[in-house]
């Protein structure tokens, strides 16, 4: 499956490590309303390529284009202003704080005023506070999370925690969703919980989202398209349907027999 | 039965309506639209926010629905399935639909598809409105066994996105159509409005029978508001008074508290957020009307045991101590006795200290109305709610014939479903009742029993002679309060041709601290009741140290002497509920705990009736041949798997009340 147009492209992208090669010879799209989804052993660099398209990394060669613009050199938060989003595979939130301040948080690049203004709270603060309680209020309906919004995020189970972090990277309203593991570690349930999540958000909002995931059901149930990596080479591509059935997808996953 | 007196007293204004010649709930609705426009109706927390809607706001709301439904070809007398949570809208969709003379029947929202194919192809329903994705997706997996079927409404279109269907629609598309109707026919919706009876049907409301398929018992805009002045004779209400809506619509409670009594009284009707967040919504909105089913209740009694262990010792033993304080002058308050001084004078402090904030917390300080409906609960959860502060009630009744009894004023017994409820002389003569020798309660008044929709044999068999057959085994206690047993299927006859209740005899028993489990005896053979119990060693044991009781093993602390007559005392308390003929006559100690392992309980800890008869029937022969006492030899099996044989005199005690004189 080719796509025509795209919103975000990693090209000719390699990264190492004082001598070790995380990734060479890249070359991904993100389409504009896509789930896609990158799989790969441990180890096969899917959360290096993840890291450089959210700007974490930057590639000693390649580049990456969002919305047609080279980004390559932005760091994260300039990226985070343009609309990329991610979430984390171990949970980085406030722990401190309720689960509404730490998707006010997430709002940060949408706030206009400063702390000075904030202190003397103006009329114009307040309706910008009311703007984005808003919103807030809308993510949290929409994640079903409505039971703890005043609850202290240390205090919650990780699968809720997840589900906070998922819902801090819409407060963005981001263009394009990176996704870094979102099912790790999560059991049945709340794995077909985040499923269901990753599904409507790409509905209701109409946004790509790129997953890094070691979940094959989830990957073959949700993904439209997929990219498969091993030891930092790209070497298949394609919808669910096609990656079952390839032969180096297969090598690469359950190893091959070699005569000794 | 209760003083018509004080019903007309609690009623005050309310016959008014009556007379101004309102007989349906749309009319209602029209009618307290016009007294009290700009007050709020309805509220529902969204977006974290409590959103209001006057009453202007509802009647608008239900207007363009209803007149959306009738362009969509829904006619009088046609059916409209509801599903979903508590929810405004679902109370919308059903005064819709009554204002065109539609019947709305309302399901329960976790309900599988196969139980709602039965209900709405039964009931012929023509169009169902839904909630969201859940329950959309289960209406159009049985579209092609219901071909009647419409259209599918929704009112939340999350997950709805992508759903390409014809017969699919939103409940505000509905009401657009709604709203260009009304422009071409501005007066159809007042004139089906006034169009409506008090005898037409209001609710089609199915029971979960016990045997068969659900039956669905019509209710009348008549039975509806014989129930509200039943209620409201019983309990002074103010009117706006905060209801908090959440036992289900499906189950006919709610048809009568939220919907109909919350438009006649009326009260403000508070939706919660989501299921999950009852009890702080409880908290925010300040409830002051509250009925949950007695699962709803103990697990709000649970809830607060547990947070108090979470809690700390130290916190912990000042809520024990509070509760206890509660205890001993809020029951005192409530069976009408006097309380010593000492505790007066403590009530405030605990009632400062740990009661107040207790209720606060849980947000239940201003409640004065609540109830518990349903099946019986155990008294042990009111009394936890009384010591609180909480005036919790409990009622009686069923769903064809609308309410018998609840606990009234401020004085009532725990043990009883309270006293017989007024009916408004406008609805029908006041209720009778008479018993049967199976003590099964029958029951005639009100408004009456309207018959279950396309079931005419059913109807019948309910009824006996202008009776209704509740089908509920009580006992009348000398206060005409009822004691509710037992379904009359579960109730053993005895040779003398009563009928007594084993299981509310043993569920009874059991509430004692001193009984873990017990058995009942008495079948046709046998002339009279009697009880084998198996004591809690536990709380005995450390009963019998403070004492300075000694014992050796369970046998020996199980027919001490002492211990023989404790567990008659607490035997005395159930009996004094007991019908004469149902009373405990003689028991038994068993000599050994009873364990699953011999096949004497089962895994979840009942007693295995059958073998329990014939491993002890040297047992039950003693009690009846007039023993006293007798030498058992009881095998038991050990985990390890061997066998012994526990070699014991055992005893047997006569309740006789003579007896205790002279002991």
């Amino acid at each position: 499956m080719k796509i025509n147009s795209y919103l975000m492209k990693a090209q000719d992208i390699a990264l190492h490590f004082d001598g070790i090669n995380a990734l060479q010879d890249i070359n991904t799209k993100v389409g504009h309303s896509e789930i896609l989804a990158i799989i790969g052993p441990n180890g096969a660099g899917k959360t290096c390529l993840l890291n450089c398209l959210s700007g974490f990394y930057h590639p000693q060669k390649g580049q990456v284009f969002f919305q047609n613009q080279d980004i390559t050199q932005f760091k994260p938060h300039q990226r985070a202003k343009l609309g990329i989003a991610r979430t984390f595979q171990g949970v980085q939130l406030f722990r401190g704080l309720s689960v509404i301040d730490n998707l006010l948080a997430g709002r940060h690049i949408h706030m206009k005023t400063n702390a000075i203004q904030g202190f003397f709270y103006r009329p114009w603060t307040h309706r910008e506070e009311m703007i984005n309680r808003r919103k807030v209020e809308e993510i949290i309906d929409f994640l079903e999370i409505k039971h703890i919004r005043h609850k202290l995020v240390g205090s919650l189970s990780y699968g809720l925690r997840k589900r906070i972090d998922l819902g801090r990277a819409l407060a963005m309203e981001p263009k394009v969703l990176l996704m870094d593991e979102p099912m790790a570690g999560m059991n049945l349930e709340e794995k077909e919980d985040m499923a269901r999540f990753v599904i409507d958000i790409r509905e209701a909002n109409d946004i790509p989202i790129v997953i890094v995931e070691h979940d094959m059901h989830v990957v073959m149930d949700i993904a439209d398209r997929i990219y498969v990596l091993n030891w930092g080479h790209l070497i298949a591509e394609g919808t669910p349907e096609e990656i079952k059935k390839n032969p180096e997808v297969i090598k690469a996953y359950l190893g091959e027999v070699r005569a000794i | 039965m209760t003083n018509i007196n004080d019903a007309q007293k609690n009623w005050g204004s309310l016959p008014e309506i009556l007379e101004q010649g309102v007989e349906t709930l749309p009319q209602l609705l029209v009618y307290q639209t016009r007294r009290f426009s700009d007050q709020v109706f309805h509220r529902k927390k969204d977006f974290g926010i409590w959103q209001r809607y006057t009453y202007k706001n509802v009647l608008n709301q239900v207007k363009t629905f209803a007149m959306g439904l009738v362009s969509l070809g829904i006619e009088r007398g046609q059916t409209v399935g509801i599903v979903g949570e508590n929810e405004p809208e679902l109370f919308w969709s059903e005064y819709a639909a009554q204002s065109i003379g539609a019947t709305p029947v309302c399901l329960y929202p976790d309900m599988t598809p196969a139980q709602m194919e039965h209900i709405l192809s039964h009931s012929d329903a023509v169009i169902v409105v839904c909630e969201d994705q859940e329950q959309v997706d289960k209406v159009l997996e049985l579209e092609e066994k219901l071909p009647a079927i419409l259209k599918i409404v929704y009112w939340d279109d999350r997950g709805m996105w992508k759903y390409d269907h014809p017969k699919l629609m939103t409940f505000k598309k509905v009401q657009e159509l709604g709203m260009d109707y009304i422009r071409i026919h501005p007066n159809e919706f007042e004139e089906g409005v006034a169009a409506g009876k008090s005898t037409d049907i209001a609710i089609l409301s199915y029971t979960s029978g016990t045997t068969g398929l659900p039956k669905g018992c019509i209710m009348t805009y008549a039975n509806l508001f014989d129930t509200v002045f039943r209620l409201a004779g019983a309990v002074q209400m103010k009117p706006f008074l905060q209801y908090l809506s959440y036992i289900s619509p499906g189950w006919s409670a709610e048809q009568m508290f939220g919907i109909s009594m919350g438009l006649l009284i009326p009260f403000v009707v508070n939706f919660p957020e989501e299921p999950e967040t009852v009890l702080e919504n409880i908290r925010e909105i300040g409830a002051e009307a509250l009925v949950f089913t007695p699962p709803q209740w103990e697990n709000f009694a649970s809830l607060v045991e547990s947070k108090m262990i979470e809690a700390g010792p130290i916190r912990n033993w000042f809520f024990k101590k509070g509760l206890a304080v509660g205890a001993k002058v809020n029951l005192a308050k409530l069976e009408g006795r006097k309380v010593s001084f000492w505790w007066r004078f403590l009530y405030p402090l605990a009632d400062k200290g740990v009661l107040y904030p207790l209720r606060g917390n849980l947000g239940l300080q201003a409640v004065y109305f609540a109830f518990s409906g349903g099946s019986s609960m155990a008294p042990d959860v009111f009394r936890f709610f009384h010591s609180m502060g909480v005036p919790l009630r409990n009622m009686f009744g069923t769903t064809e014939m609308s309410f018998f009894t609840m606990h009234q004023g401020e004085t009532y017994d725990l043990e009883t479903v309270g006293k017989w409820l007024v009916v408004h002389p406008h609805f029908g003569p006041p209720l009778e009742y008479k018993l049967t020798d199976e003590a099964e309660i029958l029951v005639k008044g009100g408004s009456g029993f309207a018959g279950y929709y396309k079931n005419q044999q059913a109807t019948e068999e309910k009824m006996d002679g202008g009776w209704y057959r509740t089908g509920d085994a009580v006992h009348i206690t000398e206060k005409n309060e009822v004691v509710y047993l037992d379904r009359v299927d579960h109730m053993r006859k005895l040779s003398t041709g009563h009928f007594y209740p084993p299981q509310y005899i043993e569920s009874r028993l059991r509430f004692s601290p001193f009984i873990k489990n017990a058995m009942t005896v008495g079948d046709q053979d046998k002339p009279f009741v009697a009880a084998m119990l198996n004591i809690d060693a536990g709380t005995l044991g450390t009963w019998a140290e403070q004492r300075r009781i000694g014992y050796a093993t369970f046998t020996d602390l199980s027919q001490n002497k002492t211990i023989r007559d404790l567990i008659k005392l607490e035997i005395e308390k159930v009996n004094a509920f007991l019908p004469e003929g149902s009373k405990v006559k003689r028991f038994i100690n068993f000599p050994k705990e009873l364990d699953p392992d011999e096949d004497e309980l089962t895994r979840s800890r009942k007693i295995r009736r059958d073998f329990l008869e014939k491993k002890y029937a040297r047992f039950i022969s003693a009690i009846y041949s007039g023993e006293t006492e007798f030498k058992a030899e009881v095998p038991v099996k050990y985990q390890d798997g061997r066998t012994a044989v526990v070699n014991a005199i055992v005893y047997v005690n006569d309740l006789n009340e003579e007896e205790n004189r002279s002991q």
